[in-house]
């Protein structure tokens, strides 16, 4: 058993030392977009925002996509060569999403995310936070609880069903999950103290999430189901957020047991643990980027840092983080894409919480489109 | 004795909660006005017998305010500061004439992820808690709740405002 743990432990840290491939000299494809004009509007900005793209006109693109009621046409410029033609049942919005990914993945043969949502937290005033999803680009925002407190740390389940979340629904932080296709919704911790940060394990069936149950913040681990609580974790300092790797045999966290917050790594079953980051001064919330279908791009763990401002950034696997954005301005909780290339982040300007997108690999920044009051605390969901 | 019968007490109830933990979905519909009224707060393995964090009390009666001065803390810290032990001194001689329960409200300034802040302000709430214990107030009467930053009685984005909103606050409650 000892050497089982080890065994993983080590797969685990060779896997976070590999470095997050940002290609400098990536080519996009250009493409034009023609035809009927709201759905290849959206198309137009589905497919700049999947980073694999630039927007160009009918006579320089590379690519032709003519959009015609439910159907999507591209073709070779040059050639001529038709290189996709399908009609859909969808419309609107989801019809434009489902086309841009059957272009991103017959030009670049990767899978696309247009049809991924992204949940939030929705603060229409500041001490009223809801849960929230939306698509990935912004639009299409629905908010799912009206309890009128605070909530915070939503997080997907494997197969995008549901959403664990902390409320504040009873006046005390409870894990709750809520089910998207039955649209109810349980109580999954609910222990006196601080019960929040739930986190599915990859395969679904169990959650990590942070308890102080037996007098102090700590690690622990529960079925998915329901109970079966575990305790991982026993330090005098603070444990919280968890992030399960890509295996799903350990699982990231935030420790301050070395003075200040900084990234820890433990096995699934507890026992020993070890520290990841010893700079910069504070590293909190740690995102492990799920499998890239790009077999080029490694696993990585994206995390929010200190470093005066709050900045996002990326655990390079010596110690160290790479800064990712840092503009200045308070940048935190990122959260990755299934695609492994994309984040999802929130950026305070003037402190106030709004949601960016982020390309890993061309390091460029999309701001989400304005809502009235704050978003904050994303979650990019699976592929379905 | 009673040592036994509550070891059998958290065996039943370990037991009960088992049974009953996975069917416990409540009915509730998301996204409708009526999503926060109906079932009892508390969830699966919620009995908490041996509560080493104090059990919770019902918040919705509103408590008692403002009676204590709330303990200040450090940036990022939830060590109980020397010049913040005759607040916690007073408040436990206070409880000491009474037999009221008290609630622990921890808060953090605004720097820093919300999550990250929850779990400090919980400390911070059992730090003050833990204080009181070792004053002689028994830890039954003392329940924590994060706040996290949500809560910031400052609303300006500067020091002063930040060592106000880093804080614990003191709330009493009858029953």
């Amino acid at each position: 058993m000892k050497i089982w743990l080890m065994f993983f432990c080590f797969v685990s840290v060779v896997q976070a030392q590999a470095q997050v491939d940002i290609r400098k000299n990536f080519v996009k494809k250009s493409i034009a977009v023609v035809g009927d004009a709201p759905v290849a509007a959206v198309l137009k900005n589905d497919l700049r925002l999947s980073g694999a793209f630039e927007i160009k006109s009918a006579n320089e693109a590379e690519y032709l996509a003519l959009v015609s009621g439910t159907s999507c046409a591209v073709s070779q410029s040059a050639t001529k060569t038709a290189v996709l033609a399908k009609a859909y049942q969808a419309t609107g919005r989801t019809l434009a999403h489902a086309m841009a990914d059957d272009i991103v993945q017959t030009i670049t043969g990767q899978r696309g995310i247009a049809q991924t949502k992204i949940a939030f937290i929705y603060a229409k005033t500041p001490r009223v936070k809801e849960l929230a999803v939306m698509d990935y680009d912004g639009f299409n925002i629905q908010v799912l609880t009206r309890d009128g407190k605070s909530s915070g740390h939503p997080r997907w389940s494997p197969n995008g069903q549901k959403i664990a979340y902390t409320s504040y629904w009873k006046g005390y932080p409870d894990v709750l999950e809520a089910d998207l296709d039955s649209k109810q919704r349980r109580v999954l911790a609910s222990f006196p103290g601080v019960n929040s940060g739930a986190a599915y394990s990859p395969d679904g069936s169990t959650i990590a999430l942070t308890l102080s149950k037996d007098g102090n913040p700590e690690l622990y681990t529960m079925n998915a189901n329901g109970g079966g609580f575990r305790r991982l974790t026993n330090t005098d300092g603070i444990e919280s957020s968890p992030a399960w790797s890509p295996d799903g045999q350990s699982i990231a966290y935030v420790s301050n047991a070395s003075g200040t917050p900084q990234i820890w790594l433990i096995d699934r079953n507890g026992g020993e643990s070890r520290r990841l980051t010893a700079s910069p001064s504070r590293n909190t919330e740690p995102d492990w980027s799920r499998p890239p279908a790009d077999a080029e791009a490694k696993p990585a763990i994206a995390v929010t840092s200190e470093v005066g401002k709050f900045q996002i950034g990326i655990y390079d696997g010596d110690r160290t983080v790479t800064p990712l954005v840092a503009d200045g301005i308070d940048n935190s909780d990122p959260s990755w894409a299934p695609d492994g290339r994309h984040i999802v982040f929130a950026k305070a300007r003037n402190y106030r919480s709004r949601l960016y997108l982020l390309d890993v690999r061309t390091k460029e920044q999309i701001e989400l489109p304005a809502i009235e009051g704050e978003a904050s605390e994303p979650a990019w969901g699976p592929w379905r | 004795m009673n040592r036994k019968i509550l070891a059998q007490t958290l065996v039943l109830a370990i037991a009960v909660s088992t049974l009953t933990g996975c069917a416990w979905w409540n009915k509730h519909i998301l996204h409708k006005k009526d999503v926060t009224t109906g079932s009892q707060p508390g969830g699966i393995g919620s009995t908490s017998i041996d509560s080493k964090v104090g059990d919770r009390v019902d918040l919705t009666n509103e408590g008692s305010r403002g009676e204590f001065t709330p303990v200040y803390f450090d940036y990022d810290s939830a060590k109980i500061k020397p010049s913040e032990f005759t607040k916690l001194e007073a408040v436990a001689s206070a409880l000491k004439g009474n037999s009221k329960k008290l609630v622990v409200e921890g808060n953090t300034d605004e720097r820093g992820t919300a999550e990250y802040n929850r779990a400090l302000g919980e400390k911070r709430a059992l730090a003050a808690r833990q204080a009181l214990i070792s004053l002689g107030i028994d830890g039954a009467r003392i329940s924590t709740v994060s706040y996290g930053k949500d809560r910031p009685v400052e609303m300006s984005h500067d020091d002063t405002a930040w060592s106000r909103n880093r804080r614990d606050e003191f709330v009493t409650i009858n029953q």
